[in-house]
């Protein structure tokens, strides 16, 4: 059955559904064709149909049985290179159901590995390639070693164009009754840009505050997304009351579960906004991205979240002071 | 606002108040009367003990009976050549306007970093030929093979331990003074877990007084059960009020030291101790969060040699942090991340198995999940129940399991 979240419900589940991309959607429709293909490697932004076409092409290829077919893995979620060979190695052990000579593994935010682990994965790709493909999802084409981008089939995802977007919106909203004005469909694209996830998202649940959505009902949705305890921290700790940003930074830690890299992918957002109050206090953008890049790589070596995260908090707030000081 | 340290209200203000190391206390005075008449032998007294022993008390209180300008040089001044000469030799030279009469204080001698410091020993013997006025030093070792050539310039008078019965009779007047009611037996205790040490047993009674009236038995059983914690207590604030980096670094002769304990320690309480000084919180937490890598990498990649470097910067790196404001007593706090912890243990474990299921319904990874979903289920939930518990069932999820997921 699917799910009632539009952004599951509408995803295509056919290439034939696919609307865009369609210099991409026609080169895979070749490889169903034929039942051959070589490995391959999406690239491109978030929300622009990767996931979904790796998962139509799953369709297409095996019919009713793709399930079977097909190992979806998470570079981020599984822990380490290791659990990724051994989960490949006992699936690749059985031979492909139907009459498609090779099995899927679709591995999604493969740019997420480090080098090293990498290289591991190019190895297990060649060891099973008799009956195995791979398709490599990646945000960024230069993330992925050159050894493997040889070995794969590129496509390159671009943003979704802004009428494409709105079209689909716009037949959604239609499917469940909901009205959407064109002034709403502009502000959710503005949003958005090109994430076509995003956009179902931000339009779901402006529907689930009015069924007659409006530049404001979408305002309001966006408004209540970003987990306040963010912002809020940052206004606290520009404040000076680092005590107080803590007790928020420790609300998203540990009552929304987020871990030390999701705080920092959250502060990157704020530092790119420029509605953010980091930057409205005219702390520099560069200095910033600095920090924050620089707190990323520490949360990645280092053991205890908290301290790091409080590092950059407090970093912030002398930053915040000394801006103060030189006006 | 913080409260003043007791340390600091209850300084002796005459020399009767000073209590204990009478034999001390009739060696300096005769010292400074031989001086007064112009037949000492050596123009300097070096105060020598352990901490908290009444060296700095017992010139502040002469200095307060007298009427004497107190001219001070510690540990945490500069204290290069120049910075002697600027701020001590003029005033010890020159006669005061109202001919009021000056005593010249150099605290923690033995802290004279002779890389860093330069020529700071030089300008004190200097300081010492030259003053019309009596200099006192003061140390915890003065055996330190650097302070040789003050040996013989100055009078030394040694400091013991204060002994329990004196701790308390302080401890005594303190609790009078201050209204508050507490056994003989609680300051016993106090007095015991001090060993002679006077600062730290007013600044323990401190601690225990916080928002209080009456300390009884009760407290002391919390005291007793929270034995290490008490002297975690005693570690963190080393750390964070010393002086210089190698007063930080004493913790870790400590045997049975529970570094990755201090690491919490510190961090829950930099903010509180160092509050007021945005450029000394974050020094004091880019030192800890190298610490942190340094463990980090150590464990992860079995190179024990790191350890050392993980406990400097934990301790002196912490310590070195600049611009440091002036000790306050701050009443030091348990690691709240641990007490967080440990209430949302379940709630976390029922979190990530309900996240991990609806990640894969969804294929995306948990941190999309978080950051991009998630947000979005919770404006869902607040506004429209209905389409929120439709969506929940289609993804075969109860209200509960859903409820879990948004938090």
């Amino acid at each position: 059955m699917s799910t009632e979240l539009w952004v599951e419900k509408y995803r295509p589940k056919t290439l034939d559904e696919i609307i865009d991309q369609e210099e991409i959607v026609a080169r895979l429709k070749e490889f169903v064709k034929t039942k051959s293909m070589p490995h391959l490697l999406f690239a491109g932004p978030p929300g622009t149909g990767k996931t979904t076409a790796a998962l139509a092409l799953a369709h297409d290829l095996y019919g009713e049985n793709w399930r079977e077919n097909t190992l979806e893995l998470n570079a981020s979620d599984e822990r380490g290179i290791d659990v990724i060979r051994r989960r490949i190695k006992e699936y690749a052990r059985t031979i492909p159901i139907g009459d498609v000579p090779f099995k899927l593994v679709i591995l999604d935010e493969a740019d997420n590995m480090t080098s090293d682990a990498q290289q591991a994965l190019r190895r297990t790709m060649e060891l099973y390639s008799r009956n195995t493909r791979f398709i490599l999802i990646a945000n960024y084409l230069s993330k992925i070693i050159e050894p493997i981008q040889s070995r794969c089939a590129v496509f390159r995802f671009q943003p979704l164009p802004k009428e494409a977007v709105k079209a689909r919106l716009k037949w959604i909203a239609e499917q469940e009754g909901v009205e959407v004005d064109e002034e709403a469909l502009d502000a959710i694209w503005d949003e958005s840009q090109g994430d076509m996830r995003r956009a179902i998202n931000i339009l779901q649940s402006a529907a689930a505050i009015s069924k007659k959505v409006t530049v404001d009902t979408v305002y309001e949705a966006l408004g209540k997304v970003r987990p306040r305890e963010v912002r809020e921290m940052l206004e606290v700790a520009l404040k000076g009351d680092i005590i107080g940003a803590r007790e928020k930074l420790r609300v998203l830690m540990y009552q929304y579960g987020l871990s030390g890299v999701d705080v920092i992918k959250l502060l990157h957002r704020e530092v790119l906004s420029s509605r953010s109050p980091l930057r409205l206090n005219g702390l520099p953008l560069a200095d910033l991205l600095v920090l924050i890049g620089d707190a990323n790589y520490k949360i990645v070596e280092g053991a205890d979240d908290e301290i790091q995260l409080m590092a950059v908090i407090s970093k912030i707030a002398l930053m915040a002071s000394e801006a103060k000081k030189s006006e | 606002m913080a409260p003043i340290p007791w340390t600091e209200k209850y300084r002796p203000k005459s020399l009767s108040e000073v209590v204990g190391n009478e034999e001390a206390k009739k060696k300096f005075v005769a010292w400074l009367n031989a001086f007064l008449k112009g037949k000492a032998k050596k123009k300097a007294a070096l105060l020598y003990g352990p901490p908290g022993s009444g060296k700095t008390s017992l010139v502040n209180a002469v200095a307060h009976q007298f009427g004497w300008e107190l001219i001070e040089l510690n540990a945490s001044d500069f204290r290069s050549r120049e910075a002697i000469r600027n701020r001590v030799l003029s005033a010890a030279t020159m006669g005061s306007l109202y001919g009021k009469r000056k005593i010249i204080l150099l605290d923690e001698v033995d802290g004279i970093n002779l890389k860093e410091d330069a020529g700071g020993l030089q300008a004190i013997l200097e300081l010492i030929e030259k003053s019309r006025y009596p200099v006192v030093l003061t140390a915890n070792d003065p055996w330190d093979p650097k302070l040789r050539p003050l040996r013989d310039a100055v009078e030394m008078i040694e400091f013991k331990k204060l002994r329990k019965y004196e701790v308390i009779r302080v401890l005594q007047n303190i609790c009078r003074k201050e209204g508050l009611e507490c056994s003989r037996s609680v300051l016993s205790a106090i007095a015991d877990n001090a060993k002679g040490d006077l600062r730290a047993a007013i600044n323990d009674l401190q601690t225990l007084a916080m928002g209080k009236k009456r300390i009884d038995l009760a407290d002391l059983n919390v005291l007793g059960d929270r034995a290490d914690q008490e002297s975690m207590f005693d570690i963190v604030r080393t750390v964070l009020t010393a002086r210089r980096p190698e007063q930080a670094l004493a913790v870790l002769r400590i045997p049975s030291l529970d570094y990755e304990m201090l690491l919490l320690w510190l961090s829950e309480n930099i903010p509180y101790q160092y509050q007021g000084s945005y450029q000394a919180i974050a020094d004091a937490y880019e030192a800890l969060s190298w610490a942190d890598i340094m463990l980090a990498r150590m464990k992860r990649k079995q190179i024990w040699q790191l350890l050392p470097y993980a406990l400097e910067l934990m301790t002196a790196g912490v310590a070195s942090a600049r611009g440091k404001p002036p000790f306050r007593f701050v009443k030091y706090r348990f690691p709240e991340k641990l007490r967080l912890l440990a209430r949302s243990k379940s709630k976390r474990e029922r979190f990530l198995q309900v996240a991990r299921e609806v990640a894969s319904r969804l294929h995306v990874s948990l941190r999309t999940l978080k950051l991009d979903v998630i947000p979005f289920l919770r404006v869902i939930y607040e506004h429209d129940e209905e389409m929120a518990e439709k969506i929940y069932r289609s993804m075969g999820l109860t209200k509960r399991e859903f409820e879990a997921l948004i938090g």
